[in-house]
């Protein structure tokens, strides 16, 4: 390594070799601060993750099931499946991998400032769209400034907002007609083009995070010729071309004639198929060979698929969870009853009868064993009379009687929820479940006084309590609020230093267990099915797809 | 016949105009507001709010009652927002499946039922009327979904004989006649049983009737009697209930298309209410409609040709 790196590295390498810094946060940060994915690896003396499996083999179709949605607009896309299909097509300036690392894409490297707030972005010099013209930072400028741009309507937004926006007030009305706030880039330079193929992103607050929020899966860089639309002969500078669409049936992809830059790919088309949202659909077509992969499996269709000879099964740790939280109302008001219900359930049963066991028992704070700042504090085991004898000193000798909503797809949510009431009624807790429609539950989600919410995967422990545990948070969906929690999470949030945010995380996680407003049963392991003729495939924790890297051994 | 099916049509025409307005009505008050089921739970709240100004749906219902209707009758149903399409090429594409899907159902149903109904009817209690009976029964009694998942487990993951899934295009490895054998299958087990038992029952009680037996007792061979006199006064009652199932095969084959990815009619509806589709639910709802009308309408006029005492 010739060049320069962050202060940061430096300090974190010293911690690293003290024992201070764990290998896997190391590896994120130097990443993040620009040493090159391939060097960081071996700076902490891992061999980068090899994804070849034998010599790839040029030609075939693959095709997946997966829903074909619209997708004429791809920075304001909200569903994963949508920027599946599309990022065949379009690329992305990073990629962030199956280890949570983050590396290079369309920008080849970056520097961040001292003070994180000033980010320098170097694009690839030998990338071309498909029609012809070269890649350069104007269509990267483009990309940024359209999304950023709130007319455009791009959840980027909410992801920078804190780094390069600011809030004014235009005059903008919500659906309601009440006034809402504006956003703006915070400085008329905030996005400014240094050369044709260096971009400075000049942020008013620090963030660590730049790198992996470049690969937020809306923000699919665009041709600017295409004005923010795409579909059928759209450019791009991926691999595949898309040759056909129909929303509701089918998408085609066909490989360009030209090599991609960042190889492959290998087979010659990639379609997807839309099977509806029957899972047993799903399986027939695997079944009789109609696809050759699923987007993501149901526990339902296990049992089958796991007898299906030619089919493999391909499945990766996550922070995908679901929580039973409740609302300060009574009986909930007091914590005894909260913890007497943490107390009541089985979380080793809860992941066995609802996910088959595949991912993780709970351990009811929220913070995963997938997060790097996460504190051992050991196992919460159900302890029936301990439930019973805080219920009885709340003042419930005879137990309560409650309601919970949830929603009865996916279907092991309902599972869930059906083993753990099953669990409650020992111990005096009798629940009753009000199943309602999902498009039913998002309308209410953060309304219900006792409900089952599901939770995406997100790479940080301080990340999820912030969104979903923080006083007055838009998600906080119990109302729960715990001053100290609050400053603690504050505190944890403001350490670079992966040991001291897990020593404050070990306080937070003990507050969650004794006062906090959830039940957090699993951690579910997502999964999906791949034929074993296709290599070259791994599954995401986001179940990202990129056919470009795969190739069939017929 | 001529002012009876002029007054059925203006008839028609009435109702159509009250369900449109019903389907409006339920659409508003059913649960989850449209953006938010078109974006998911991920989106955020301000590109839920974006995409409800801009689809137009902050104003009032009647208004977008109103303008809805005002350019249907101009021949305009306006675009799918689930499917991003013009709803009449949406309708055309599906339902044209649809129909060959219940034409091919039909085709097998309707001389399967008559022809054992009638062999089970005309000797009551015999053992093939035993047999038949406890057969459709069962059929009957077994629900779309339990039987094709049934089929299913028989024919595609243990045997591989068929595809499990029916897209009607022949690249994925096996012909388009193939795709239809399971669909085809599952709801002629589920109609045939319903229609062989009303076949069956309407048989025995011709064949119970005194002309029958005065024809036997007259020499005239069983045969004979059976085809003279007891076939058409036996099919007056089923006919009507065999018209009746095309409704079944053009808006109740949901379960089915779901079961085998079929781009039909029936799953296009479902996904639309699911999304509130509103424009895609009033166009299926007032096809479907007309359907149910129309074959009543073809159904009391054929009653009239095989009956001929019957007037309208």
């Amino acid at each position: 390594m010739t060049e320069k790196l962050h202060p940061i590295i430096e300090k974190a390498g010293r911690e690293f070799a003290d024992g201070k810094l764990e290998r896997r946060e190391f590896l994120r940060l130097a990443v993040l601060l620009g040493v090159a994915a391939p060097a960081a690896y071996s700076m902490v003396g891992l061999a980068a993750p090899a994804l070849a499996q034998g010599a790839p083999k040029k030609g075939g179709i693959v095709r997946i099931g997966m829903r074909v949605q619209d997708i004429s607009s791809p920075h304001t896309y909200s569903w994963i499946e949508s920027a599946n299909s599309a990022r065949q097509v379009l690329d992305y300036l990073t990629v962030t991998g199956i280890d949570n690392v983050t590396r290079p894409s369309l920008v080849e490297k970056w520097e961040a400032s001292p003070d994180l707030k000033t980010w320098t972005l170097h694009l690839r010099k030998d990338v071309t769209w498909r029609k012809g013209r070269k890649f350069t930072a104007d269509d990267a400028v483009w990309n940024l400034k359209r999304v950023l741009d709130d007319k455009t309507g791009s959840s980027v937004v909410g992801l920078l907002k804190g780094f390069i926006l600011t809030e004014y007030d235009g005059g903008e009305k919500d659906a309601k007609g009440a006034p809402r706030k504006s956003v703006k880039l915070w400085d008329a330079n905030a996005i400014q083009k240094v050369d044709d193929f260096t971009i400075k992103l000049n942020g008013n607050s620090a963030n660590l995070s730049i790198p992996e929020s470049l690969f937020h899966y809306p923000l699919l860089i665009c041709s600017p010729e295409d004005g923010g639309k795409f579909g059928v002969g759209s450019d791009g500078t991926g691999a595949f071309e898309l040759v056909e669409h129909e929303v509701g049936k089918r998408s085609v992809f066909a490989a360009n004639k030209k090599a991609y830059w960042g190889g492959g790919p290998y087979i010659d088309r990639y379609e997807i198929i839309d099977l509806g949202d029957d899972a047993a659909a799903q399986v027939s077509a695997l079944a009789s060979k109609q696809v050759d992969m699923i987007y993501q499996g149901a526990i339902s269709t296990l049992p089958t698929v796991e007898k299906l000879p030619h089919v493999q099964v391909n499945s990766v740790a996550t922070g995908y969870t679901a929580v039973a939280r409740t609302h300060p109302i009574k009986p909930f008001d007091d914590k005894r009853v909260r913890q007497a219900l943490r107390y009541a359930t089985d979380n080793d049963a809860v992941l066995k009868g609802a996910l088959r066991g595949l991912g993780k028992p709970g351990e009811h704070h929220h913070v995963a064993p997938v997060h790097p700042e996460y504190a051992d504090i050991g196992y919460l085991k159900q302890d029936i009379a301990k439930a019973k004898a805080l219920l009885a000193e709340a003042g419930y000798p005879n137990g309560i009687d409650v309601t919970i909503d949830a929603r009865p797809q996916p279907d092991w949510e309902l599972l869930a929820v059906q083993i753990m009431v099953e669990q409650w009624k020992e111990a005096g807790i009798r629940c009753k479940i009000n199943v309602m429609p999902s498009a039913q539950y998002w309308a209410n989600w953060t309304k219900v006084p006792f409900g089952f919410t599901t939770w995406a995967h997100r790479p940080l422990g301080t990340m999820i309590l912030g969104l979903a545990y923080r006083t007055g948070a838009a998600w906080n969906e119990a109302n729960w609020s715990n001053a100290e929690f609050d400053k603690l999470l504050t505190e944890a949030e403001g350490y670079l230093d992966v040991e001291k945010r897990r020593a404050v995380m070990a306080k937070l996680e003990r507050i969650m267990l004794d006062d906090g407003p959830a039940v957090v049963p699993v951690w579910r392991a997502v999964f999906n099915y791949s034929d074993k003729k296709i290599k070259g495939y791994k599954i995401h924790p986001s179940i990202y797809i990129d056919a470009k890297d795969m190739w069939i051994d017929a | 016949m001529l002012r009876y099916s002029a007054k059925q049509l203006l008839n028609m025409a009435l109702t159509l105009f009250a369900v449109s307005f019903l389907v409006f009505a339920l659409n508003e008050l059913s649960p989850g507001d449209v953006a938010r089921k078109i974006l998911g739970p991920y989106a955020s709240e301000s590109q839920v709010d974006h995409l409800t100004v801009q689809m137009g749906l902050d104003r009032p219902a009647i208004v977008r009652y109103f303008e809805y209707m005002g350019k249907a009758l101009t021949g305009d149903f306006g675009d799918s927002i689930v499917f991003r399409m013009p709803v009449a090429d949406l309708m055309f594409d599906r339902l044209g499946n649809t129909l060959l899907l219940a034409a091919i159902s039909f085709a097998v149903i309707v001389p399967l039922s008559v022809v054992l109904g009638v062999l089970a009817g005309m000797r009551e209690r015999g053992w093939f009327d035993r047999t038949i009976s406890v057969f459709s029964s069962m059929c009957a009694s077994i629900p779309e979904f339990a039987m094709g998942v049934f089929l299913l487990g028989i024919f595609v993951v243990w045997l591989g004989w068929l595809p499990g899934t029916s897209p009607l295009r022949s690249d994925s490895g096996w012909a388009i006649w193939m795709q239809f054998v399971l669909p085809v299958l599952v709801v002629t087990f589920y109609d045939a049983g319903y229609l062989i038992a009303m076949v069956r029952s309407s048989m025995v009680e011709v064949m119970r009737q005194p002309y029958i037996r005065t024809a036997l007792l007259k020499g005239m061979s069983f045969n004979r009697v059976v085809s003279r006199h007891a076939l058409r006064n036996a099919l007056i009652t089923p006919f009507t209930v065999i018209l009746l199932q095309l409704n079944y095969l053009v808006s109740g084959l949901v379960v089915v298309e779901t079961l085998f990815a079929y781009p039909g009619f029936g799953r296009m509806m479902l996904e639309a209410a699911l999304a509130k589709d509103i424009a895609v639910i009033e166009a299926g709802t007032l096809i479907a409609v007309s359907v149910t009308m129309l074959t009543q309408l073809f159904g009391d006029l054929g009653y009239m040709a095989l009956d001929p005492r019957i007037r309208v």
